[in-house]
């Protein structure tokens, strides 16, 4: 009998042993985090595996904290194929719809992969109250929306570049390559996209015109487009000393590799989403030296001036075997999972207007430099890490290494010229 | 600008026609639908990567055994599934495109996306005509192009085999009575297209990367041209690459590269209007008349 009582009480401290952490963790449901991005390209696919790791993280260390209880962040994802060409913006709403009716997402993070599906999904996520902060969208229409209809639109918030931050990137090079070398003529390509477009049609108007800036021509290639030829012989038929590229689609590699082949006697400086990760130099066999190409969000790379980028990057590595080869959005996938744990924390609360209030009082140190938003909802970008999130132009050079070369703040050397391109100066 | 219009117009125009002349072959030519077209072609470019970065072959090997995976996924394609149906025009249509979308989403599946799959250039480097550089890649892939577009001509006009490819397509009771085994040359149309396929994409594939969604793109372009040209013709096969490519290139000089798709749609369009027989497809005309 006394064998018996004691294996009843053996059997039951068990039970309390294995009670006692399960009630202190995960007693209550999860959070639901809702990321409908399209895992087709590079960027919504390692987003998402930062999305991935920043939960690990913040469950491992306990979960996150709603008033008097601990809960877990729990992902569902859906690819939701926005980025994709010929798929419609109402496929990517109905992937939002799902995530917030049938999933009971509690907020939505990365959002839509394309600016025109992110826009569109604003009235889903503003009908139903949820937060959404997005990690690849980046035209200002968003921005222009929540400013418009605070009430209806303020569950949308973006962690990532947008185009006007872009343009002022963009804008700085040029600056330094007119005062450099002389360079005055550009060529600018872009995929015919919202975020693309706008990008070039800014560039023109607010860097181009007002520095005195010739734009000798401009060709919008459609998402997929695999030659060209067209664009690269205008370019130097008129004379460009620039190519201004701004792309994000896998095809865009190819205008690299063309560009070189065809000896087109012009810097390529802008934005090819192939260029961006330390890959590419074995990718494209060595032949980008000169290449240009603008990390969006510091962190997708690692910078030796704020040490919390060169933490992410390395953790990125050490838990997924691979570097990041995303120029844009895995560091805003990360930083965002622990700006909405924090803003939960402040809030007390999942309730979406209570967490869009805390959203808005974010600042925080992070893989991008420092983290807060706008009025507008828009993390707020500059040039000095202490007081903006920040990115950054590299070059790729010799042998096989990118160099930093804007902004002059954690710039690590000097732009070189491509083999056939002369200084002017 | 005018001579490079004319190099870029015959690259574009060759990459058409090698898109196309393996769908001609088992549509046009025997009257198989492979509507699995697109899927064989990125599946080939996905079995040179693999062999090439996962297994360590030698690239004109993978290159060889990429094109011999492609005959014998014909193969079953033609005994596992068009077999069932054969006779069933649109159950072989519908039957081939959902299993080319199927096995194209499965590379999706299998997380064979981003810009890491490429192949490499057969030769490396480029050369000058007057100021126009174009890469050894482009020029190996116009003269394949005409090579293959010859001996197309040759097979299906002067082989026992290639007659008999035609026989089936003009009228299988008939092939029937002449001792031609429809099943066998069905399957032998199918390997081969889907070989032709394979040539397609360890040649054009190089150029750029490797994507699943570029699968819809070659079906797309593939039933431009046979449609253009006329199901079945060879002749026709060449003539619709060139002015579909010549007209695209022209379109992206001079006009903008977002109408170049537009230019297919058109020509397809005009064309079952005019002549919805294709411009060089006699047989079928004569069909569509009697």
């Amino acid at each position: 009998m006394k064998r018996k009582i004691g294996l009843f009480g053996f059997v039951l401290l068990l039970v309390c042993v294995w009670m006692v952490p399960a009630s202190h963790v995960f007693a209550k449901d999860p959070i639901i985090l809702g990321v409908p991005t399209s895992l087709g390209f590079l960027e919504g696919k390692e987003g998402l595996a930062c999305v991935n790791m920043a939960v690990d993280e913040i469950n491992a260390a306990g979960g996150v904290k709603v008033g008097n209880e601990t809960r877990p962040f729990k992902v569902i994802a859906i690819d939701a194929r926005g980025a994709e060409p010929g798929v419609p913006v109402s496929d990517v709403i109905r992937a939002h719809k799902k995530l917030i009716l049938e999933d009971k997402a509690d907020f939505i993070v990365f959002g839509s992969f394309r600016s025109e599906c992110a826009i569109a999904c604003m009235d889903v996520v503003g009908q139903y109250k949820i937060p959404m902060i997005l990690g690849t969208a980046m035209s200002p229409g968003m921005q222009k929306k929540v400013m418009t209809n605070y009430d209806k639109y303020k569950y949308t918030f973006r962690a990532c570049l947008n185009a006007v931050y872009l343009i002022k990137y963009l804008g700085g090079t040029m600056a330094y390559l007119n005062k450099e070398f002389g360079f005055n003529k550009v060529y600018i390509m872009n995929q015919d996209v919202a975020w693309a477009r706008k990008t070039g049609d800014l560039m023109i108007k607010l860097v181009f015109e007002k520095m005195g800036w010739e734009v000798v021509g401009r060709q919008q290639y459609p998402t997929g487009s695999s030659d060209f030829s067209a664009g690269l012989m205008k370019a130097k038929a008129k004379g460009a000393q620039v190519i201004l590229p701004i792309f994000d689609m896998p095809q865009s590699g190819i205008l690299v590799k063309q560009w070189k082949t065809m000896h087109i006697p012009a810097l390529m400086a802008g934005f090819i989403s192939p260029l961006a990760g330390p890959g590419a130099w074995k990718l494209f066999d060595g032949k980008i030296a000169g290449a240009m190409n603008c990390i969006f969000e510091i962190g997708n790379m690692p910078v030796p001036k704020v040490p919390k980028s060169v933490e992410f990057y390395e953790k990125y590595q050490k838990k997924y075997g691979k570097p990041i080869e995303a120029g844009h959005s895995p560091a805003p996938a990360y930083e965002m999972i622990y700006m909405l744990k924090e803003a939960i924390e402040r809030a007390g609360s999942v309730n979406g207007d209570k967490v869009v209030a805390a959203l808005e009082k974010t600042d925080r140190q992070g893989a991008m430099g420092r983290i807060k938003f706008g009025k507008d909802h828009q993390v707020i970008y500059g040039s000095n890490p202490e007081v903006e999130a920040l990115g950054c132009m590299i070059q790729w050079q010799e042998p096989g290494k990118r160099v930093i070369v804007y902004p002059p703040s954690v710039a690590e050397g000097k732009i070189q010229l491509p083999e056939g391109l002369k200084s002017l100066k | 600008m005018l001579l490079g219009t004319l190099i870029y117009g015959f690259v574009n125009s060759a990459i058409l026609a090698l898109l196309a002349m393996g769908f001609n072959l088992t549509f046009g030519i025997s009257g198989v639908a492979n509507f699995a077209y697109g899927a064989v072609y990125i599946f080939s470019g996905f079995s040179v990567w693999i062999l090439l970065n996962t297994l360590g072959i030698p690239y004109l090997l993978a290159v060889l055994i990429a094109i011999l995976l492609a005959a014998l996924m014909g193969l079953a394609i033609y005994y596992g599934v068009i077999l069932r149906i054969k006779g069933m025009p649109l159950s072989e249509v519908m039957a081939t495109f959902g299993l080319g979308l199927a096995i194209m989403e499965l590379f999706r599946y299998f997380d064979f996306v981003g810009f890491r799959y490429t192949l490499p250039v057969f030769i490396d480097g480029s050369f000058s005509i007057g100021d126009v550089y174009i890469d050894y890649q482009r020029m190996i892939i116009g003269l394949i192009a005409i090579g293959l577009t010859f001996g197309l001509y040759l097979f299906t006009n002067h082989t026992r085999t290639g007659l008999a490819f035609r026989a089936i397509a003009q009228d299988e009771r008939t092939a029937l009575t002449f001792g031609i085994d429809a099943d066998l040359v069905g399957g032998l149309s199918m390997a081969l297209g889907c070989a032709l396929a394979a040539i397609a994409a360890v040649v054009i594939l190089p150029l750029g990367t490797i994507a699943v969604e570029g699968g819809y793109e070659v079906l797309i372009n593939a039933l431009a041209v046979c449609i253009v040209g006329g199901l079945g013709s060879t002749v026709g096969i060449l003539v619709a690459s060139v002015l579909i490519g010549y007209s695209q290139t022209i379109t992206a000089n001079y006009l903008e590269p977002h109408w170049m798709m537009l230019v297919s749609l058109i020509a397809i369009a005009i064309v079952l209007v005019v002549k919805p027989s294709g411009l060089f497809s006699h047989q079928k005309e004569l069909e569509e008349r009697i």
